[in-house]
């Protein structure tokens, strides 16, 4: 937490030793030499998808379908609105847990965290089809897909506020902490590892629900599905999953190497 | 009391817990002064950690007024006040997340030191506790044994060097080799620093160790007793204090009483005096002076009985330690030097031992 006086860009002894000993992305890849399971599976998986692909005749439709810049274009979709809705996620669940944990705030916990779990159980189709009686379009997706990752980041707030030693709450407001200093510099940064993994839940989870966006005409992959199932292309289809199926095993790893750098550095 | 100030004055001081009808701490008075240490102890609910807490407003006294070094302190910012009172909790409470140096610096921070000002002053208090800080001022505590993080804790709560320390059970959870030794270090800087010190504990042995003075509360918040510690063991106010002293009581003072208060026997390092009739031991001693064996003991064998030595800044309680450890009934108290000041029969202790007046 010391602030060094350094120049950005300009690499410090202590800053390479830090890469070399587990500090950054590939300092944390290279401490867990696990994480590379995850990517080298998703590269044969592709590969694999590819060729199958190559050997087979596609009609018109399929190699229309298939196109790099149509993919490409619903794959953009598709983080669009994984990403707004994982972002809106952070901005709502962090603050209202962080409120929840105060000891003021103790008694209604339980009530909204109850109220979250209500969100949850709430199956993300129906939710986006509701939904979409209202507004068709990216906004009505965002705020389904929203409500349906609420949850784990509220819970995981909360809980990671809770597990923060108690006698190190003490130690600080001992030593002249005011009760929001406390907060921010102790009891946050302590729950930082625990609310990190509440959100990779939650993207990992956005991932695979914003699939089901095209049916409200918000796009993403999901459009490849539903023309492969309305087509009936197996082909398409085939294909189609395996992206998704990859994008969500990416999107976890990266959120796992994150968390991962994270926690290295909160100690 | 009208040489010294008092530090700490707690007035009518109570605490009452919402929803419970008995107090937590009974009308409290209490007067602590300038530079000692104040040992709290009694059993657990006894009051004496809320009573600490208190002292630096962590806890709310129901009524009293609590009076700090003359200002009376129970309605300022709370916070503000804490900054000026060190405080240690059991294992150090060290932030896990900052480096040593960066917990030492939380409160001069928090006053608005100059950068400079706050590295220097945790190198300067790291080498008071016995850390090299240059090893230790980067590291984080989980790199560190439970009493380097005690040290740590300590010498956090003196950064601003405030005048008051407040110590909630520091030693409790370290193991008894290194307990022992952080106490004698914890003594070798005050001696140094002069604070004034609360400190709770629930351990005899370190309240009579530490203390220049014991309040033993009895359960319900009453504070039983209120003195020096030789008073305690020796003159337990009621029959709560005396059960809570115990039968250890005479074995517990011994560890009050010091060599260099008492009146030992004399020794001879002189070949010389070997077979001398009036009961003088004879040591043979190295070419420093240092004795390393018995030539000559009166009624026994020399070469059977093993010399032991303690040195003359230790205590009885030391003295009997070694005897006991040694399997001898005589023991040589020696100086810094190593040089023979004097003997101690096992039999003194039974026989009364003569104290010197005091030379003050």
């Amino acid at each position: 937490m010391t602030a060094l006086d350094i120049q950005p860009g300009v690499p410090t002894p202590t800053e390479k030793a830090g890469k070399s000993s587990g500090g950054g992305f590939l300092g944390v890849i290279r401490a867990n030499y696990d994480l590379l399971v995850a990517p080298i599976i998703v590269v044969v998986g592709l590969l694999l998808t590819y060729l199958y692909i190559s050997a087979q005749n596609l009609d018109t439709i399929e190699a229309r379908a298939l196109e790099p810049a149509n993919v490409l274009s619903q794959l953009g979709q598709h983080l669009l609105l994984t990403l707004y809705s994982t972002v809106l996620v952070l901005v709502i669940a962090v603050p209202i847990g962080i409120a929840l944990s105060r000891p003021g705030a103790r008694r209604v916990q339980g009530p909204v965290l109850a109220l979250g779990g209500f969100a949850q159980a709430l199956p993300p189709f129906g939710v986006l089809l509701l939904l979409g009686f209202w507004e068709f379009g990216i906004r009505s997706a965002v705020i389904g897909l929203t409500l349906a990752a609420l949850l784990p980041v509220l819970r995981n707030t909360v809980v990671g506020l809770q597990q923060v030693d108690q006698s190190l709450i003490e130690a600080a407001r001992g030593m002249g902490m005011s009760s929001r200093q406390t907060l921010f510099s102790v009891e946050i940064p302590l729950a930082v590892p625990v609310i990190v993994a509440g959100l990779r839940v939650a993207l990992v989870l956005n991932v695979g629900t914003a699939t089901l966006a095209t049916y409200i005409g918000a796009g993403g992959l999901g459009e490849l599905v539903q023309q492969a199932l309305r087509l009936n292309r197996i082909n398409l289809l085939f294909v189609s999953g395996a992206i998704i199926a990859a994008l969500a095993l990416l999107i976890d790893w990266l959120a796992g190497v994150a968390e991962r750098a994270i926690v290295a550095r909160s100690g | 009391m009208s040489e010294t100030e008092n530090m700490i004055v707690l007035e009518a001081v109570e605490k009452v817990y919402p929803g419970s009808t008995a107090p937590a701490v009974e009308r409290l008075d209490m007067t602590i002064p300038k530079g000692e240490i104040v040992m709290l102890i009694g059993p657990s609910g006894c009051g004496k950690t809320t009573t600490l807490k208190m002292v630096n407003r962590l806890i709310e006294p129901t009524s009293g007024r609590i009076i700090l070094d003359g200002e009376d302190v129970t309605d300022v910012n709370g916070d503000l006040l804490r900054r000026k009172i060190g405080y240690v909790i059991q294992q150090g409470g060290l932030f896990p997340h900052f480096s040593i140096a960066d917990n030492i610096g939380v409160v001069p921070k928090m006053l608005g030191w100059d950068k400079n000002k706050i590295r220097e002053r945790a190198d300067e208090l790291l080498h008071l506790v016995g850390l090299e800080p240059s090893t230790y001022r980067d590291r984080y505590p989980r790199q560190l044994s439970g009493g380097q993080q005690q040290r740590v804790g300590v010498a956090r709560a003196l950064a601003a060097d405030p005048p008051v320390m407040l110590m909630d059970e520091p030693f409790g959870a370290i193991d008894p080799i290194t307990r022992d030794r952080l106490q004698d270090e914890f003594l070798e800087i005050q001696r140094t620093v002069g604070k004034t010190i609360c400190f709770v504990t629930h351990d005899l042995q370190e309240a009579v160790k530490l203390g220049d003075r014991i309040a033993v509360f009895a359960t319900g918040g009453r504070l039983a007793q209120y003195d020096d510690p030789d008073t305690v063991l020796t003159h337990p106010a009621d029959d709560f204090v005396s059960d809570f002293v115990g039968g250890g009581a005479a074995v517990r003072r011994l560890s009050l009483l010091e060599l260099s208060r008492l009146e030992l026997h004399p020794v001879e390092t002189d070949v010389a005096a070997v077979g001398n009739q009036n009961g003088t031991p004879v040591a043979e001693v190295d070419g420093a002076g240092r004795p390393v064996s018995w030539r000559h003991l009166p009624d026994r064998d020399a070469a059977g009985t093993a010399l032991v030595t303690v040195p003359l800044s230790g205590t009885v309680y030391d003295a009997v330690d070694v005897m006991l450890d040694g399997s001898a009934s005589l023991v040589a108290v020696v100086d810094d030097e190593g040089l023979p000041q004097g003997v101690l029969h096992w039999n003194d202790l039974v026989a009364g031992l003569k104290t010197r007046e005091r030379e003050r």
